[in-house]
């Protein structure tokens, strides 16, 4: 267990290192590889070392057994002498020798250290005689070989008889007793050639052979090298019977050969990638590792911010079992909200927890969700608080089950929306107090929606003002312009339709008739609400204004009165002032005549002009008489008329002129026309206008009188028209009424009939108008009022 | 100093005879006429455009007359004022002391001034020496 555990870890700790473990293994195989290498390097030189060895060996043996047979040879030399020490058949058998073993080149005998005998004899004369324990250069190696008994191979050194070799001296005793040395002189060159060493590969080895030196103890080399052997690989054997080595040595010595430094390279590439192999490879769940780790941390986190969410969120959450509706759990407002712990409240479920009003509806909503009739629901209901208090929350359930799988838990939010409710009911109350106070207002208040073009309002008044119901109005879209007076309703659409255009803020007066069929007038002021610059609503009160119209027109009536008896005033004071003032002028001038009169004729003609004036004076104070008196009979009596009758009253008072003119009349009254009028007023009226058309006849054509009667708005009209000479209206309309206003030089013109006429209509509440056209004749109208 | 003509303009007959004997009896005038109306006095005129031996030199015009009125009178003579080779002089003669009579006549500036009635002999005289 324990060394599992560690295991692990220690395995881990690889995995968590990626960097290091791949470095480690690089390292390790790139170690391996060298030693490998090294290894096979080792193996690889001994190999060669083997090889050269045998070469070695080969070569060595070939110069021992060409030494062995100088043995052979010197030891046949020796037995050449005889028992006196004297040599027989030297020069024969030394040919044989010769012969029999071809790497001598020369044989030699010599008597206690002095060559005496030689063959061949050519080319060696040098040496004859030559005392080699003499010869310091030769002494020690010849004295070497008497030492040891043996054969002794010396040199290589210059031979006196020219060129290098070496010389295998065997010591011979004759007797016991030193007699002297038998010796074979061999070329070096020609102990090389037999030694094979020329045969070798020469690019990859050479020889090479050394001798210590007798004398200096040194080791003296006598083949041709350059190189230093100490640097050099190299084999060697010492040859026997001579103190000589023989070195095998490599030409170019390979520390490391190029197959292994390949291997090497190899290794170490495979050392490489599998060291950054192994670091991607374990780098990976490193790095899924560090995902998850990330994944896991957010998770945490959400769950956290979730958390969080659910306990610090403003509204209350809490999940419900779906099948007994008791909490599984709450957050913090939720429990704060209903007043209870979060234990308390997770004992408590929500059938105890809602106001028993309103849990039917809660327990049938649950059940709805709870049969997949419905996904969620929505309500506003009321709980009761651990305090007893009722609060309002804002409901929102939603199931946390999917559609097809069984009833588990709902989610549930709650608002506490007591607040709002209590505002609401605020609201209502005071909504409530200002439409009884719109009620109340005299006037009806409407409200129209400019959007929607249709009403939004209407104030109770409507019953009291137009004797129709709210609902009434409300039921017809038009019901506005269908009860305008219908000699308004064009006026007033028009309007309202201009300022609904333009937004205008105006108010307007027009005619309304109501249930009971009565009209009445409205003023109607109108506004419009605007929101963000653009009109939403138009609202305004029509006001009954019936009353108010009634007396503007009384007063209207009462204006047009005053003005017309104050024009009729203005125009008394002018003509008194006029007409009196032109007789007391005249009066005033004949007196200074009659005064300054120089004769009696003169002064009666004066009197008499004065008596006119008094006449003319007399007859003006009548007119004025009777105008006073038409406009201060307050108390006329009126009563019906026969119109005719009066007609043809006028007519016989006029008989006269009649007759005179040839006047015609066209009468054209209905018969037993009869108009409510003051008798005298009617005759006079009548007698002027009558005696006009005739007075003012045209003088080319006899007089034709026209009289009719007809009703114009069921008023009685009376029409008098002549084809007389016409006034022309152009300039006289102003003053053809007027006092003492003559329009021709007929000298009957007076100027007092149109203008008593005028007088005495006016009195009864009538009016005269005229139409005439000059030269064909004039109409004057009476309307009786 | 020569006497001068003076036409009157009047419709009342009483008023034509007194004024004819007080302007006989200022003995300022050598020619008096006498019209019931505007439109006779136009007539006249234009009868007479360049004859200045009977051109007047004084109208005295009334304002209230049947047919053509003092106002209308002074309306016609404007335009035939430039075929007048005389400078006439008018004056308006009217009972009537209402100021809007006497305003009026100060909008024409042919008329030379406003004569309340009665006119006496020395109004004539002072009309004739202020010419």
């Amino acid at each position: 267990m324990r060394n599992e555990k560690n295991r692990i870890s220690f395995i881990n700790w690889f995995a968590n290192r990626p960097r290091v473990s791949g470095f480690l293994l690089f390292i390790t195989i790139t170690i391996a590889t060298i030693f490998i290498s090294l290894l096979s390097n080792h193996i690889l030189r001994e190999e060669e070392r083997n090889e050269m060895k045998i070469i070695l060996e080969d070569a060595n043996k070939n110069i021992e057994e060409s030494l062995k047979n100088c043995y052979s040879t010197n030891v046949s030399l020796a037995l050449t002498l005889n028992n006196d020490g004297v040599p027989q058949n030297f020069n024969v058998v030394s040919k044989q020798l010769i012969k029999s073993n071809p790497i001598i080149s020369a044989v030699q005998l010599v008597p206690d250290g002095v060559i005496k005998y030689i063959y061949p004899m050519k080319g060696n004369e040098a040496a004859m005689n030559l005392n080699i324990l003499d010869s310091k250069y030769l002494q020690e190696e010849a004295e070497k070989s008497i030492e040891t008994q043996k054969m002794y191979f010396a040199g290589p050194l210059k031979l006196k008889q020219g060129g290098t070799g070496i010389v295998g001296r065997l010591p011979i005793y004759n007797k016991n007793k030193f007699w002297g040395f038998s010796a074979v002189i061999i070329k070096l060159e020609t102990l090389i050639k037999t030694s094979g060493i020329n045969s070798i590969d020469q690019s990859k080895y050479y020889f090479q052979f050394s001798k210590k030196n007798p004398i200096t103890s040194k080791e003296q080399f006598f083949l041709p090298s350059k190189t230093d052997l100490s640097k050099s690989y190299y084999v060697y054997s010492p040859i026997p019977d001579s103190d000589w080595i023989l070195y095998l040595i490599a030409k170019n010595p390979p520390v490391i050969y190029p197959l292994v430094l390949l291997g090497v390279i190899l290794g170490i590439i495979i050392a490489i990638l599998f060291g950054i192999l192994t670091t991607k490879l374990l780098k990976k769940p490193e790095e899924l590792r560090l995902l998850l780790k990330d994944q896991e941390t957010k998770l945490l986190k959400n769950e956290l911010r979730f958390k969080t969410i659910f306990d610090q969120a403003t509204i209350g959450f809490a999940i419900i079992d779906a099948c007994n509706g008791d909490l599984v759990e709450a957050n913090n407002k939720y429990c704060d909200m209903l007043g209870y712990t979060y234990d308390e409240i997770k004992a408590k479920g929500i059938v105890n927890l809602t106001h028993p009003d309103d849990l039917d509806d809660t327990l049938l909503n649950i059940k709805k969700l709870n049969e997949g009739q419905i996904t969620e629901y929505f309500s506003e209901k009321r709980c009761i608080t651990k305090s007893g208090k009722i609060i309002w929350i804002n409901l929102t359930v939603s199931p946390l089950w999917e559609n097809n799988e069984r009833p588990t838990t709902h989610i549930a939010f709650i608002k506490d929306i007591t607040e709002r409710k209590e505002a609401e009911k605020l609201i209502k109350k005071s909504q409530a107090r200002f439409k009884s106070l719109i009620d109340t207002i005299d006037g009806i208040v409407w409200e129209y929606d400019l959007e929607t073009m249709s009403s939004t309002f209407i104030s109770k008044k409507i019953e009291d003002i137009l004797g129709y119901s709210v609902d009434e109005y409300s039921g017809s879209p038009s019901f506005w312009e269908d009860h305008i007076h219908p000699e308004d309703r064009e006026f007033a659409l028009a309007l309202s339709a201009k300022e609904n255009k333009n937004y205008i803020n105006h108010d307007y007066e027009y005619r309304m008739i109501k249930k009971n069929g009565k009209v009445i007038w409205i003023r109607d002021i109108m506004n419009f609400v605007f929101e963000n610059g653009k009109p939403l609503i138009s609202r305004g009160i029509m006001i009954d204004i019936t009353t108010m119209k009634e007396v503007e027109k009384d007063l209207n009536n009462s204006l047009q009165l005053v003005t017309e008896q104050n024009k009729r005033l203005l125009n008394f004071s002018y003509i008194v002032s006029h007409n009196l003032r032109s007789h007391t002028s005249n009066i005033e001038s004949i007196i200074y005549l009659i005064e300054s009169a120089e004769s009696e004729e003169e002064r009666n003609e004066m009197m008499h002009l004065l008596k006119s004036v008094s006449n003319s004076l007399d007859e003006t104070m009548k007119h004025l008489n009777e105008v006073v008196n038409i406009n201060t009979n307050i108390s006329l009596v009126t009563k019906p008329l026969d119109l005719s009758q009066y007609v043809n009253k006028a007519r016989d008072i006029l008989s006269e002129q009649i007759q005179l003119n040839e006047a015609s009349f066209i009468t054209n009254i209905p018969d037993n026309t009869t108009i409510n009028y003051n008798s005298a007023y009617l005759e006079s009226i009548l007698y002027n206008l009558i005696s006009n058309a005739i007075r003012y006849r045209h003088p080319q054509r006899k007089p034709i009188v026209t009289i009719k009667s007809h009703k114009e708005n069921d008023k009685d009209v009376i029409e008098i028209s002549d084809n007389g000479i016409g006034i022309d209206l152009a300039k006289n309309s102003d003053k053809i009424f007027g006092m003492y206003k003559t329009f021709s030089n007929n000298s009957d013109a007076r100027g007092i009939g149109l203008f008593i006429t005028k007088n005495q209509i006016d009195a009864m509440g009538g009016i005269i108008t005229v139409d005439s056209t000059i030269n064909v004749g004039s109409t004057f109208k009476i309307y009786i009022k | 100093m020569k006497k001068k003509i003076i036409w009157i303009i009047d419709d009342d007959a009483i008023y034509q005879t007194i004024i004819h004997k007080l302007i006989l009896k200022s003995d300022v005038f050598s020619a008096y006429s006498s019209f019931l109306n505007g439109k006779e006095a136009i007539n006249t005129l234009n009868n007479i455009l360049e004859n200045n031996d009977y051109l007047p030199d004084i109208i005295l015009l009334d304002i209230n007359m049947p047919i053509m009125d003092g106002w209308e009178f002074m309306e016609e003579i404007k335009m035939i004022k430039s075929k007048i080779s005389k400078q006439i002089i008018i004056y308006i003669v009217s009972s009537s002391i209402a100021l809007e009579d006497r305003n009026k006549s100060k909008t024409y500036k042919d008329i030379y001034g406003y004569i309340p009635k009665p006119v006496s002999v020395n109004d004539l005289i002072t009309i004739v020496s202020n010419e």
